[in-house]
């Protein structure tokens, strides 16, 4: 192959936040096509997250990398070696290994957070409209969404919360399951305790109430979080009613006391209790918990939960970095295979294959012995496979001898007789055919 | 072999394929397993049913005098139940009480075969019917309260100490699914209890002419029942939820387990099975 695959980039491990903002491509215009312009350049993907500015480049072996580091740092205003000194930069098979990695989301800052692989795709989507990306990286992205896929089917890398607000969330519904029909009370404010209302809201609490110190701010509160306002003096007859506390006040003593609250399940007959207290110092007595269907989580204790949840996660990562890099060594292959000399081999391996699996058929249906006529119809049926490829063959190396018509046409190829024995899926291509209704239906 | 000693080794077998099913796929979540082990308790059902009525059939005569009719059809409710609670709650959770005590029934069923009780003949039919019909139901469904209660008190031990929930505890209902079931096999429970011991003392004073004879099956039954009454009690009027009820339909249910296999094998009873 006369060319090869770059990645260069920076992320969250090799750059700070300052340094990442300043080579962010979100605000930069037709990256992907003026970037086609540089010399040796022959296809690009650009992805810019917050946490990872990365740029794929198809090119020539012989291609200049400085000249990228030039051209994105001018798009940027920035400085080139101030880029090159805070980014990776990864070549063939290690930049296809790190792409599948991205999309699988095990180099994000969180692992196993899913969002990563929506910005892929639109990243992809981008470099498709702006007509920067080619044969090798349609493919490569492709291979990377069903690398991605694997990974969540197949290891358990997604399986549990790692933010606080989810964690909480996961542990309620393992106390009442659905959470439908429940009611939530917030005690105070905070934007952590927001988020997690937000997140039982979400997953199906009806009522939230609020209460506060000054009323009017739980009024507020309540106005924009669709709740009602309570007055903080009944906290106690507004507690009984609700299955989900989350407190986080101000305030320097316990604002629940465990002897009360003896009173309130009574009162509640038994109905289990969930408190998250988000406050420091603490606004609810430590006891509550040691009481029978009342369950009480500090910040401390929910920030273990989310430890352990990341911990697993780095055991599942270990199992998904073998099914990435086993991907990317295939890939590899593929790769290989661009060139037109081994498609020619595979092609003819092929129809030499279906020659020989077809005769086999015939002459058991048959019932043939002698061994000329078994000589006569062997020949005749590999002759008929050769005859058959000898003009796409031609086709296929006048073709490549054009400029950067090589990969496309032996690819093509590749597909068509499915020399790579690749399952297709049922629904491929469905998005085409849906855009061919849509245009008709136009 | 005799075809009907054939089926029974099938029971067996479908039985014990489906436990191990469940067992498995419960420990390491895979909800296809758990469809195999459904299957196979449904097949072991049918041939458990099929079982029963050729028993019952051939045998109508000398059937209830034999302590194999007893396990088998105590065997054969607990999956009746199990596949209730199925349907009712969504959860199959319960096959892991329900499957193995069926299997463990169904062989001692066999190994009951030739055990003895006595019966008269005029009372059979409502004895059956109203003493051993609603104390057996009665049975499945503590089995199933305990089997709730188990898991209740594990999961709620791993929440109430912040410990983290993985494997086998991340793919278990909520405690309140848990908590709910132990309440209707409760709240259904105790009544048919209640029935199923009513129509034995009274069964009782027309074979012997006297309710209570001191009968350790009796004494036992008798205990059960005042732990039934007061777990009942506590549940419906004092609202008792979670780890208390959980831990004494527990209780109630290892006695009557040892009530069902220690006593009718190896002591002196009414409802002896000893050759």
């Amino acid at each position: 192959m006369d060319q090869n695959i770059y990645l260069i980039g920076l992320n969250h491990h090799t750059a700070g936040v300052d340094v990442r903002e300043r080579y962010a491509l979100t605000n930069v215009e037709n990256f992907e096509k003026g970037l086609m312009k540089v010399p040796g350049v022959r296809e690009v993907m650009a992805l810019s997250t917050c946490n990872r500015v990365e740029v794929v480049v198809v090119g020539e072996v012989e291609l200049k990398q400085d000249s990228i580091y030039q051209y994105w740092s001018g798009k940027c205003c920035g400085d080139a070696s101030c880029l090159e000194e805070n980014s990776y930069i990864y070549r063939g098979i290690d930049a296809v290994r790190h792409l599948f990695e991205v999309a699988s989301s095990l180099d994000s800052m969180i692992i196993g957070e899913p969002q990563i692989l929506g910005q892929l795709k639109k990243s992809y989507r981008n470099a498709v409209e702006e007509g920067s990306a080619g044969t090798i990286i349609n493919r490569i992205l492709h291979k990377a969404f069903f690398v991605a896929k694997r990974v969540r089917t197949e290891t358990d890398i997604a399986s549990s919360a790692v933010s606080i607000s989810y964690a909480a969330v996961e542990l309620a519904k393992k106390i009442f399951g659905d959470l439908k029909g429940h009611q939530a009370m917030l005690i105070g404010a905070g934007e952590m305790a927001e988020l997690a209302v937000a997140h039982l809201k979400r997953y199906g609490v009806e009522k939230v109430l609020i209460a506060n110190r000054t009323f009017a701010s739980a009024q507020e509160l309540a106005e924009c979080m669709d709740g009602e306002a309570v007055p903080f003096e009944d906290l106690y007859m507004h507690v009984g009613d609700s299955d989900i506390i989350i407190s986080s006040t101000g305030a320097p003593y316990a604002v629940i006391k465990a002897k009360e609250m003896k009173k309130v399940l009574r009162k509640r007959k038994n109905r289990p209790m969930f408190f998250i207290d988000i406050a420091v110092p603490r606004d609810i007595d430590p006891d509550v918990n040691s009481l029978d269907n009342v369950y009480l989580y500090d910040i401390d204790d929910l920030k273990d939960v989310v430890e352990e949840n990341r911990a697993q996660r780095m055991d599942e990562a270990v199992k998904a970095k073998n099914i990435v890099h086993g991907e990317a060594e295939h890939f590899s292959g593929w790769l290989k295979s661009l060139d037109l000399q081994p498609t020619i081999v595979d092609l003819f391996s092929r129809a030499d294959n279906v020659a020989h699996k077809e005769l086999a058929k015939t002459v058991k249906r048959l019932g043939i012995k002698d061994e000329e006529t078994l000589l006569a119809l062997e020949t005749l049926a590999t002759s008929i496979g050769k005859k058959l490829l000898h003009e796409p063959v031609s086709f296929l190396k006048r073709r490549t001898e054009e400029e950067g018509a090589a990969e496309r046409f032996v690819d093509l190829a590749r597909r068509m007789f499915n020399l790579d024995n690749e399952t297709i899926p049922t629904n491929a291509h469905c998005n085409r055919k849906k855009n061919c209704c849509r245009k008709d239906e136009g | 072999m005799a075809l009907f000693e054939i089926l029974q080794y099938v029971i067996i077998g479908l039985y014990l394929v489906g436990t191990g099913a469940f067992l498995a796929g419960s420990l390491v979540s895979r909800n296809s397993l758990i469809r195999v082990g459904n299957i196979f308790a449904v097949l072991g059902f049918i041939m458990h049913t099929v079982d029963l009525t050729v028993a019952v059939t051939l045998y109508h005569e000398t059937v209830l005098d034999g302590g194999y009719f007893y396990y088998s059809i105590l065997g054969w409710g607990l999956i009746l139940v199990y596949f209730f609670f199925w349907w009712k709650f969504r959860n199959t959770f319960f096959a892991l009480t329900a499957s193995p005590l069926a299997l463990l029934l169904f062989i001692s069923s066999l190994a009951a075969q030739s055990l003895k009780v006595t019966l008269p003949k005029h009372l059979a039919g409502l004895f059956i019917g109203l003493h051993i019909g609603t104390i057996f139901v009665s049975i499945a469904l503590m089995a199933m309260a305990a089997g709730a209660g188990a898991a209740f008190l594990y999961l709620n031990n791993k929440i109430k100490s912040k410990a983290a929930i993985s494997g086998f505890g991340k793919d278990m209902p909520s405690l309140n699914s848990f908590d709910r079931i132990n309440h209707w096999a409760i709240v259904v429970g105790f009544p048919l209890y209640t029935l199923g011991l009513a129509a034995g003392f009274l069964w009782a004073r027309s074979v012997y002419k006297q309710m209570f004879s001191w009968d350790p099956k009796e004494i036992v039954t008798l205990v059960v029942w005042f732990l039934f009454a007061f777990l009942f009690h506590q549940r419906i009027a004092l609202g008792w939820k979670g780890r208390k009820p959980a831990m004494l339909v527990i209780i109630v249910f290892v006695i009557t387990m040892v009530s069902l296999w220690g006593i009718n094998f190896f002591m002196n009873t009414h409802h002896s099975f000893k050759p």
